[in-house]
């Protein structure tokens, strides 16, 4: 074992994580948001011209977990996870996101700890009351000509229509990109928009899902992606693997102000009346890079 | 280790109008709060007649005055605020509007550890 992994293993925080060599974020939530805010939807002038889908979105929470029955749940580790908390309606959403640029395009790797529940107000099981869970990438290339803007989408398909489902999915398309205002600086497209979402093949996965609504077991996920070729590599969540090499992202031209984007964004979607919890206990980010 | 402290966006451009309420928020980890809440027009009728007040929640899920009122700002540009402290895991703000009065609102806590 070299010194750099074996330095990893026997840090408590890091060893359950397997970052490529240069870890860029390592975010715990026991040490507060760690950069992680709303996704504000795009607007000019007045919040009026922000799209529904963006204006729909609040603020992420520091949540113990705390339940009515039993108390305060805890995360995977220490007392706090991020919590990203839709409105109690059928198909909200809510994103919490950071934002970041890269150095360098090569492999990076997102790997993280999470949980999801819908609100705990009926004394059932409530397991098809999220619809899903996920997490997505906003790219940009270098400066160049002819640069791309790349968003790899990524959920777990939990439930639609109240059938519990549980299969990954994919994007490779977004809505019409629509300017906004009239000092034609602003554009948005609605890239969370319910329509071309694809099942990963062999995707359906069982995760772990406690008796009651208010108990709840961490899952780990991690996400190879290539910054070069702006493709994605490889999923993973908990003893589950895919080849995402055939996995084409959400790909449109530069926008003229976003080179190097790297921004992560979790999101949560709702099945029913009733709020979606996504909590992420840590996020690690790394790269292979020197 | 330098206190924590968050400027948390709850409601943003929503319309309020008859029983209003802002989406409950978790801030457990905050030992003081001020609660601002923002009027950006679109007034009609007269919501200042109405006093939003500050809920506090075991859960989440049900709600109990905390005791604080602040008067509904019914002018565009107008804030209302109000200092918390020792108000548990859960925040929200709610308000009784009169009859057809609504206002669009940015609600906003500014958490400390």
């Amino acid at each position: 074992m070299d010194t750099l992994t074996a330095m990893r293993l026997a840090n408590p925080k890091l060893s359950r994580f397997s970052p490529m060599s240069r870890i860029i974020s390592f975010d715990d939530f026991d040490d507060g948001f760690c950069g992680y805010t709303q996704l504000v939807g795009n607007y000019e002038h007045t919040l009026d011209s922000m799209l529904a889908g963006y204006a729909q979105h609040t603020h992420p929470q520091l949540s113990n977990l705390a339940n009515w029955d039993s108390g305060t749940h805890g995360a995977f580790d220490g007392n706090y996870a991020l919590k990203i908390q839709t409105r109690p309606k059928r198909g909200a959403q809510n994103v919490a996101l950071k934002r970041l640029t890269f150095r360098e395009p090569g492999p990076i790797r997102l790997e993280f700890y999470f949980t999801f529940k819908p609100e705990a107000n009926e004394l059932r099981l409530s397991e098809t009351d999220v619809r899903s869970i996920g997490f997505l990438y906003d790219l940009q290339t270098g400066f160049e000509k002819g640069g791309t803007r790349v968003m790899p989408h990524v959920r777990f398909l939990n439930a639609l229509d109240g059938e519990h489902l549980q299969k990954w999915q994919t994007k490779s398309r977004t809505t019409a990109v629509l300017p906004l205002g009239t000092e034609g600086k602003t554009v948005t497209h609605y890239h969370l928009a319910p329509t071309d979402w694809e099942d990963l093949k062999n995707g359906e996965q069982k995760l772990c899902y406690n008796e009651i609504p208010t108990k709840v077991n961490w899952h780990y996920v991690r996400y190879d992606f290539d910054l070069r070729t702006m493709r994605a590599i490889s999923l993973q969540c908990n003893d589950r693997q895919w080849d995402m090499s055939g996995v084409d992202p959400i790909v449109m031209p530069a926008m003229r102000n976003l080179w190097c984007m790297l921004n992560i964004c979790f999101f949560a979607e709702a099945d029913t009346d009733k709020r979606a919890l996504f909590y992420l206990d840590s996020v690690c980010l790394s790269g292979e890079f020197a | 280790m330098m206190r924590q402290c968050v400027t948390a966006v709850v409601s943003r451009n929503e319309v309020w109008s008859g029983k209003a309420a802002s989406e409950p928020y978790e801030c457990g980890w905050a030992g003081e709060a001020i609660v601002w809440l923002r009027c950006l027009g679109a007034v009609k009728g007269k919501p200042g007649a109405a006093k939003a007040r500050v809920q506090i929640s075991p859960d989440g899920m049900r709600w109990v005055d905390e005791g604080t009122k602040l008067k509904f700002p019914a002018k565009e540009g107008a804030i209302a605020h109000a200092r918390l402290t020792n108000f548990g895991n859960f925040l929200r703000v709610v308000a009784d509007l009169p009859k057809g009065a609504s206002a669009k609102i940015l609600l906003t806590l500014t958490l400390k550890e």
